[in-house]
Formats: structure tokens, C-alpha cells, sequence
């Protein structure tokens, strides 16, 4: 019985105009996704390629340890994801790389002092001088997240009010069939003629994307894509329990026909961005760019005139000895005193003024690890701020399903804020095997004194290139899996709640 | 006659439930978003405000000539609130100095405390009228002939002693009413809202422009009425129209604006003519190693300039974007080299002037041909669809288009003349606290101050009338359509 039923509702709907205009335009979206993603996407991997070896080629001319902690492990570059077309992510507004700071040196006391790599985030503001009109690309979470919803909506919002107005669905109902079953059919029909005509699309745009060498898919892209199908059905799937959940609650079709559009609007146009900047408005606020930089500064200067008076107070001390020697040198008569004895006193006093002790050695080794570790703790706490804020305010426009299908499709597809997340994540990693690559190769040199940072108190030694450990900015299908769980989850939620929703709403309307 | 049938239809309208929500839904979006938009432009104006300070401090700073670093800041637009435009998103930060000649793509931005809030993107006012309204006004139109139709009530109409003209005009009337009134409700919300919160004082002229605003918005809704009366007055059944009037809606408004903006590329590669222009304009600015050169040769200094063989208490020296600024104090024994340096300072300050202006040129070409000809284009491309002419109308009036922008480089570059003839007027390029503080610092009690008035509402309207006059275009051969084709159907 179900599948006359669905049967019908198949027909009924594929026959009607409304399944050939939703053919139609899915068909040119899907289309002018992959010629615009063959179009922009080599070129994206090209740069990157090219990005990735001369960081290389950086890294490589740098043979002293000394050398890799002062400049470090040179740009880091996030990499392009083989499934951008599926969703951008705003990846425009989301920074590529991990840029090499500056450098500062110091000296004073007769040593001079250098600074060693520290890691900054930059930012990046892509509308600043861009003076085109301002768009939102064409990819499928833009198909998906409008269109997936709107005619979901358009199949299902006169499914009960309008068969009721034309009294068939008394008469469907006179026959022996369960007002469940009947529901069940009426979903089940209308998805799958939602899906065909976005199934037959999103055939053709892989049809057009693997076909070109540039952009070869691996098994783990087959393997995303499928989940990301999934999610576009369960979202369409949420967008006909709504429709069928209005139309069962509704007398008239027109009604059902302004709400379910308006209901539509608000929640898959507005609710994503409005929520999301509103929702800041009533967080606790970032510290400013101004105040962070001055925080900043200050710590830092604090940890210089700590070093300044540690450096002055062990120098003097030791030149106590040399000063107070030819002090005395001067207070005896000149007769006594030879040339040599105050030529040697000279000399011993400018050794010592010029060339750093071990106690020197050590406090500058600690000073240059301290200004990188207040750098990079200011800087990590910063980010982490702003990354906090931007999760709750992405928490909060998951009220919207059309937000939810959004983060889960970025974090399938490989880009996006959570992409950016393991970016980061990565980079953290590698900063810390960097570091520790540069300890324990340190370690292995006996002449060394161990002071890392500075260039007296470490192996001279030439490094391999090839023991260096390279940046890969590798996901695997385990992490984007999981950076998508909580909006898998809420999406199977979300087409429960609809589901049940409009199967009670049903139950209870009279015919 | 005509009065009956659309008190009618307007009753009817005004009854029905898709007013009711159609009113209430864009109320609470206005509202929503009216407090976004509100709170976001005092935080940009709390930082125009603390940014135009810093900068009027760091131009007291300077101890010579040669240290003046002048900045300007374009002001937040409270009119922005209605239509974003490009006001926002551009930065509006200038460096003002004789040697450079600021353009549109000079002006730098300063970054938001948190750069990631760029991943929601803020909503105008004028957005949620283009989208839900026009929605609406679809809703209004598609069952309006068919719908009578199919019910049986339009022969009823018609076997009445009305022209059917009248019947076309009146519903479109009543509809036009019932569509404007949520625009004006929402307005009066915002109004409110501005006079609660203080912080935006509109002037005789914004109200004005505001009136525009609201008048193209009302011609805009027309144009989708129209489009759905067309296909009312052409199909036979409303579920027909219906999906016409959602297809057409989804097209114009949702798909084509971005559609066109990344499918398209009318103006193609344009690196190798940025490349070409870069290399023309430091060939023009190597006139001034030459120059230096020549003079070099033929003056009593010795050693390299800036400094040449002279004595100095102390000397400090900054560069930033080909300028030189310098502060010294020099000593006794070098005081009879001074007016050869101050020939030397003249001299070399009069030509960078005059490269500026050349290369300015240059520059202007090429923006002209690459970076403005891709947003003209992609401008253009928009407006074929009715829903880009409203945007681009709207920020025309707001002053936050392309041309507003334009009119604060324009002022900036104004000012920089204006700084220039002061510095003449003082004599500064040739006179010695160019580089020296010896005989007392410079004082810049009678500086130009930088205003930047926006475009009157006249330029506004005109700037604003080519999109309008489209709309009004499209609507005028819309109805004239609907009303031959309804004059022709059977009922």
C-alpha cells in the first residue's frame, strides 16, 4: 500500500511544473559550479605548490641550528582543499598562512642580543580594496542550503491543505489506509522527487569536475562526498516535515503557502548572519586591538628591563675586579707603574666588558626564550578569544538549519572556520616538533653549552635538511568527521523533531 | 467606480493573513537587525572619532617640515544603516603628503578586534526589504487575476459596467498600499530607534535622501507586482503561477546577483596591465636619483645627500612609502653649507611634487582600466536584474556607493593641494627647518584642517536617477503588458 502511495505522490509531483523549474535551475547552478571551480581551482593549487617550495627552499638555506631558531621554520601555508567547490567557507575571509614575523636585536653592555622565531597569526580583511559589488559564491552549500529548502517547502506546503480543499483527501482516507502510512508515503514520494532532480545535477558537476586532470578526487573525497550527500538529503528531509507539518495545520493552502515562505526567509536567510553578529552583541567584549598591543608591549618591556639590570648587575660585578685594579693602578705613583701593568689591566677589563661569561650566556639564552614565550602566549590567548567568541556566536545560529548544514558542509569539504581550527591545531604541532627537533639535536652535540637561543651557547654543527621536520598541513577523514559530528548530530535531531512533528500535527487535524 | 474596487481589494488585502505576517515578519527583521546595524556604526564611529585624534596629535609631533605625517579618515555614514554599501567594507584611511597623490586604492583599513566576525555577514536594511518584500510582492500578485479567476469571481467583475483597466489599476493600487505600508511601519521603528540611542543625528538633507530610499524601494516592489500580475493575468491555474512567480523570484533575487558577480569575468587578466603600470612609474621616479645627481655635482656639498659633509649635534631620519623625513640640528662649523642644503631640499620637494601629480595620472589610467572597469562591469552585470538596480540605487542615494567614495578621495586629494600651498605659502621646501630644528621647531597652529563633506541630495538623486529611471522603465512596460494581455483573455 505504502508504495502506491509513494508511487503517486512521485507522479503527482513529476509531472507538475514546479519539478521541471527545479530541474532547470538546479541543473545551471550545479553546471556553473564546476566550470567556475575548473576555472579558479589549478590556479589555487599552483600558488600554493609554489608557496610550499619556496618555504622550503627558505628552510633549506638555513644550515645552523642557530639560524633555524632565529628565523624560524619559515611561511606556513594552509592547504587548498580538493573539495572546495562544495563549500568556500569564506575562506577569502579566513587567513592562508602563517606569516614569519618580524625581528628585533638589542645590545647593550657590550653584548648584543637577537630575537628568536616567534609565531603570530596574522588577518586578513580581503574587502578592504575591493571595490566589486559584494557576492556570495555559488557552491553547494549555496544550492543546497536555498534551494534544498525552498522547494522542499514549495512540493509539500498544499500536500493536506490543498487535497483537503479539494476534498480528496477525505476520500484517500475513506479507504482502509493508516493515517501513518499515508504521511509516511506523502514524505518518502516527495523526497525522492526533490532528490532526483538534485541527485541528476550533482551527477553532472562531478561528471564535469573528474574530468579534468587538475583536480583528481581520492577515495577519501568519495568517501566526503557521500556524507555530504547524506547531509543534503536529511536537511531537504527536515524541510518537508516542516511543509507537511504547516499544510496538516493549516485550512487553506494560501495560508500554509505565506507561512512556510515566511518561516523560510527568516530562518534561511536572516537567522545565520543576523544571529550570529547579534549574538556578539550581548557576549562579553574582546579586548581591542589597541589594549591587546599595549598589554603586550608592556610585558615585553617589563622582560627587558628585567634583563637589562640581570645583564648590568653581572657585568659590573665581574668588572669590579678589573676596575678596581686599575684604580688602584692609578692611585700609585707613576714611577712605579709599568705600561704593560696598566695595558694588561686595560685589556683585562675590555675582555671582560666585551666578551660574554657563562652567567651572561645564560641569562640572555633565558631572555630570548622569555620574549618568545610572552610574544607567543599574548598572541595564542588573543586568538583564542576571538576563536571563542566566533564559537558561540556559531553556536547560537545553529538555531537555523540552514547554519548547521553550512558548518557541517564546510568541515566535510575541508574548508571554512573549523578547517582553519586544524590548520592551527597543525601548526601548533609542528611548532612544537620544530622546537624540540632543534633541543634534542643540541643535545647530541658535546661541545655545545646548551643555551638555546643564542649563538655562543649552541652546536655548530650543520644541520641534515633532511632531519629538519617539514610543515604538512595534512587532514585526515577521522578529523573532519569529527569537526562535523555535533551538526551531523543536530541535523538527525532537527529531521526527527520535524518528522514526528508533522506526523502528530497530522493525527490530530480533522478532515 | 475605480474607488469601489479597490476599497475592496485593499480590505481584502489588509484582512488576509499573508498581510498580517508579511507585516510582522518584516518588522522583527528590521528590528533585529536595525540593532545590529546601530551598535555596529557607534563602535565605528567611537573609532573614527579616537583615530582622528591620534592622527591630529601625531601631525602636532612633527619638529620639521619634513615630519609631517598627515593622515585623513573618512567618517562612519549613518546612512549606512539602510544601505551598506561600500562604506563599510573600504578602508577610509589616507596618508596625506605632498609626494603622493592619494587614490581609491591607497586608502588602508584598520582591522576589527575580532577579524573572524567577517565570516557573518552584516545585513542592511535595504537587503531585507529587496528580499522579503519582493517575496511578498509576489505573493500579493500571483492569484490576483488567476486566483478570481479560478474562484469564478472576475466574470462576475467583469459582467459589471467596469473597464477591465480599471480592475488591473485598482488591484495594483491596493496592492502597492498594502506593500508600502510594512516599509513605512519599519521605518518609523527605526526612526525610533535612532532617537533612542542618540548617537545618529540625520539632517534635513538625509531625510530627504531617505525619501528617496523608500521611493525607490516602493518602485522596486512595483516591479515584482508586475512581473507576478503578468503571470497571474497568463496562466489559468494559481498553482501554476504560483511556481512561475517563486522560479522568476528565486532567479532574479537569490541566484543571479551572485551568479554573475563569479561566472562571469568581462575584463579578463588584468596583471600584466598593473605590471606594465608599476614599471612606468618607478621609471618616471628615477628622475629623482638623476636629479639628485646633477645637483650633487654641482654644488660646494660633498658626501651623500641628505646629510652631505655637514656636522650635526644629532640627526634622525625616517622613511615611509619613497618619502624622506629628517630632523637634525647641526652644528656651527657647518652653518655657511645650510643654504646649499636648503637649494637642495627645494629643489628635489618641487619635482617629487611634480611626479606625484605625473604618476598619479598614470595610476588613475590604469585603475581606470583594471580595478574600477571589473567593479563597473560587475555593477553592470547586477543591474540586469531588478533586484541589483535596487541596491545600486539605494547606496546612490545613501552615498555609499562607488561615487560617494570617490568624492572622499577627491576631498583628500583637495587637501593635499591645500597642504601643498600652505607649505608654499611658508616656504617650507626651501626654508632650513625642513631638516633642521636648530633655529627653533616648526609650528603648526595654522595647519588646514581636513573636511570632507559628502555630496549634496541633488548629486545624490542624479547619481541615483539612471537606475530609477530603469525600474520605472520595466514597470511602465510591464503594465503596459499585463493591461494588453488582460484587455485580450477570456474569463
Amino acid at each position: 500500500m505504502i508504495l502506491h502511495i509513494i508511487k503517486r505522490e512521485l507522479f503527482d509531483h513529476i509531472n507538475s511544473l514546479r519539478f521541471v523549474l527545479t530541474t532547470v535551475i538546479l541543473l545551471i547552478l550545479m553546471s556553473t559550479n564546476a566550470f567556475v571551480h575548473l576555472r579558479t581551482h589549478p590556479e589555487k593549487v599552483r600558488k600554493y605548490s609554489n608557496n610550499v617550495t619556496k618555504s622550503l627552499d627558505d628552510l633549506k638555506s638555513r644550515t645552523e641550528l642557530y639560524t633555524l631558531i632565529r628565523k624560524g621554520p619559515g611561511n606556513l601555508y594552509k592547504s587548498p582543499a580538493s573539495l572546495s567547490f562544495i563549500a568556500d567557507g569564506d575562506d577569502a575571509y579566513l587567513p592562508r598562512n602563517i606569516y614569519s614575523p618580524g625581528s628585533w636585536s638589542r645590545s647593550g653592555f657590550g653584548s648584543r642580543v637577537r630575537s628568536n622565531w616567534w609565531l603570530s597569526y596574522g588577518s586578513v580583511n580581503p574587502d578592504a580594496k575591493d571595490l566589486r559589488p559584494h557576492a556570495t559564491k555559488i557552491d553547494w552549500v549555496f544550492i543546497t542550503i536555498y534551494l534544498l529548502s525552498l522547494i522542499p517547502l514549495l512540493f509539500t506546503f498544499d500536500s493536506f491543505s490543498g487535497e483537503r480543499e479539494r476534498g480528496t483527501l477525505r476520500l484517500c482516507l475513506a479507504n482502509p489506509i493508516s493515517r501513518p502510512i499515508l504521511l509516511v508515503g506523502k514524505f518518502l514520494g516527495t523526497l525522492i522527487a526533490v532528490l532526483i532532480p538534485f541527485v541528476f545535477a550533482v551527477l553532472l558537476n562531478l561528471a564535469v569536475i573528474s574530468a579534468d586532470s587538475w583536480t583528481q578526487l581520492s577515495a577519501m573525497d568519495w568517501g566526503r562526498l557521500g556524507v555530504i550527500l547524506l547531509i543534503a538529503v536529511s536537511y531537504a528531509g527536515i524541510f518537508i516535515g516542516l511543509g507537511l507539518m504547516i499544510s496538516a495545520g493549516t485550512r487553506e493552502p494560501r495560508l500554509s503557502l505565506i507561512v512556510v515562505l515566511l518561516i523560510w526567509v527568516t530562518v534561511v536567510v536572516f537567522v545565520p548572519s543576523t544571529l550570529g553578529t547579534l549574538s556578539t552583541k550581548w557576549m562579553p567584549p574582546l579586548q581591542t586591538n589597541d589594549q591587546f598591543q599595549t598589554a603586550k608591549k608592556l610585558a615585553i618591556d617589563e622582560n627587558n628591563t628585567d634583563y637589562n639590570e640581570q645583564i648590568k648587575a653581572t657585568k659590573e660585578k665581574k668588572l669590579s675586579g678589573a676596575q678596581s685594579k686599575l684604580q688602584q693602578l692609578a692611585k700609585m705613583p707613576r714611577e712605579n707603574v709599568s705600561p704593560e701593568d696598566i695595558k694588561a689591566a686595560q685589556e683585562e677589563y675590555n675582555s671582560v666588558w666585551q666578551k660574554d661569561g657563562n652567567e651572561e650566556l645564560q641569562i640572555k639564552s633565558e631572555f630570548v626564550k622569555k620574549d618568545v614565550e610572552i610574544r607567543e602566549r599574548f598572541n595564542r590567548s588573543h586568538l583564542d578569544a576571538q576563536i571563542a567568541q566566533i564559537r558561540r556566536a556559531r553556536a547560537v545560529t545553529r538555531f537555523s538549519p540552514a547554519a548547521i548544514v553550512q558548518y557541517a558542509l564546510e568541515s566535510m569539504a575541508g574548508t571554512g572556520f573549523n578547517r582553519h581550527l586544524q590548520f592551527l591545531d597543525n601548526v601548533h604541532l609542528y611548532k612544537k616538533q620544530f622546537r624540540q627537533f632543534i633541543v634534542d639535536t643540541d643535545r647530541t652535540d658535546n661541545e655545545s653549552l646548551h643555551l638555546i637561543g643564542i649563538p655562543e651557547g649552541m652546536s655548530k654543527k650543520a644541520v641534515t635538511i633532511e632531519a629538519v621536520p617539514k610543515f604538512e598541513d595534512k587532514i585526515t577523514f577521522k578529523d573532519t568527521f569529527n569537526a562535523a559530528t555535533l551538526d551531523l548530530l543536530l541535523l538527525v535531531l532537527l529531521l526527527v523533531v520535524f518528522f514526528s512533528g508533522a506526523f502528530l500535527v497530522f493525527l490530530r487535524t480533522e478532515v | 467606480m475605480l474607488r469601489t474596487i479597490i476599497r475592496q481589494e485593499l480590505l481584502a488585502h489588509l484582512m488576509s493573513a499573508r498581510f498580517f505576517a508579511a507585516v510582522i515578519i518584516t518588522l522583527l527583521l528590521v528590528v533585529a537587525n536595525a540593532v545590529v546595524l546601530l551598535e555596529d556604526y557607534e563602535r565605528r564611529l567611537d573609532r573614527y572619532s579616537h583615530q582622528e585624534n591620534v592622527h591630529r596629535e601625531k601631525a602636532q609631533e612633527a619638529k620639521t617640515y619634513s615630519f609631517l605625517k598627515l593622515y585623513v579618515e573618512r567618517s562612519p555614514n549613518p546612512l549606512g544603516l539602510f544601505s551598506a554599501g561600500l562604506d563599510k567594507r573600504l578602508g577610509g584611511t589616507l596618508e596625506i603628503y605632498h609626494g603622493s597623490v592619494p587614490m581609491i586604492s591607497n586608502a588602508s583599513a584598520r582591522s576589527l578586534d575580532n577579524p573572524f566576525l567577517n565570516l557573518f555577514s552584516k545585513i542592511d536594511l535595504v537587503f531585507i526589504f529587496q528580499v522579503v518584500l519582493s517575496l511578498i510582492a509576489l505573493l500579493f500578485a500571483y492569484d490576483a487575476i488567476a486566483g478570481d479567476r479560478e474562484a469564478g469571481t472576475l466574470r462576475l467583475v467583469v459582467s459589471h459596467p467596469v473597464r477591465r483597466g480599471s480592475i488591473l489599476l485598482a488591484k495594483y493600487i491596493s496592492a502597492m498600499i498594502c506593500l508600502l505600508l510594512p516599509v513605512l511601519m519599519s521605518l518609523l521603528m527605526v526612526l525610533f530607534l535612532l532617537s533612542i540611542s542618540g548617537s545618529i543625528q540625520l539632517s534635513g538633507q538625509d531625510f530627504v535622501r531617505i525619501g528617496g530610499i523608500v521611493l525607490t524601494t516602493s518602485v522596486y516592489l512595483s516591479v515584482f507586482y508586475l512581473i507576478g500580475l503578468l503571470i497571474s493575468t497568463t496562466t489559468r491555474r494559481t498553482a501554476t503561477s504560483l511556481m512561475l512567480c517563486m522560479f522568476v523570484w528565486v532567479v532574479l533575487v537569490l541566484v543571479y546577483p551572485n551568479w554573475s558577480r563569479f561566472t562571469i569575468n568581462p575584463v579578463g587578466d588584468t596583471q600584466a596591465e598593473r605590471t606594465s603600470t608599476e614599471e612606468h612609474v618607478n621609471q618616471i621616479w628615477e628622475e629623482v636619483d638623476r636629479e639628485e645627481q646633477r645637483f650633487v655635482t654641482n654644488s660646494p656639498l660633498e658626501e651623500d645627500p641628505p646629510w652631505f659633509n655637514l656636522s650635526y649635534h644629532e640627526q634622525g631620519r625616517s622613511y615611509g612609502g619613497g618619502r624622506q623625513m629628517l630632523t637634525s640640528k647641526v652644528k656651527e662649523k657647518s652653518e655657511h653649507l645650510v643654504p646649499h642644503v636648503q637649494k637642495y631640499h627645494e629643489a628635489m620637494e618641487t619635482l617629487r611634487i611634480r611626479l606625484a601629480e605625473q604618476t598619479a595620472l598614470i595610476r588613475k589610467q590604469s585603475l581606470d582600466k583594471t580595478t574600477l572597469r571589473e567593479a563597473r562591469w560587475h555593477e553592470h552585470l547586477m543591474k540586469l536584474s531588478p533586484a541589483g538596480l535596487y541596491t545600486f540605487a539605494a547606496s546612490a542615494w545613501a552615498g555609499t556607493d562607488l561615487d560617494g567614495m570617490f568624492d572622499y578621495v577627491d576631498a583628500a586629494q583637495q587637501y593635499r593641494r591645500s597642504l601643498i600651498d600652505y607649505l608654499h605659502e611658508k616656504n617650507a621646501f626651501g626654508s632650513r627647518q625642513w631638516f633642521d630644528t636648530s633655529k627653533g621647531e616648526v609650528d603648526w597652529w595654522d595647519l588646514p584642517q581636513f573636511r570632507f563633506e559628502r555630496a549634496n541630495v541633488w548629486e545624490n538623486a542624479t547619481r541615483a536617477f539612471p537606475e530609477l529611471f530603469l525600474l520605472l522603465l520595466i514597470n511602465t512596460v510591464l503594465f503596459t503588458v499585463a493591461f494588453l494581455l488582460f484587455v485580450k483573455i477570456e474569463v
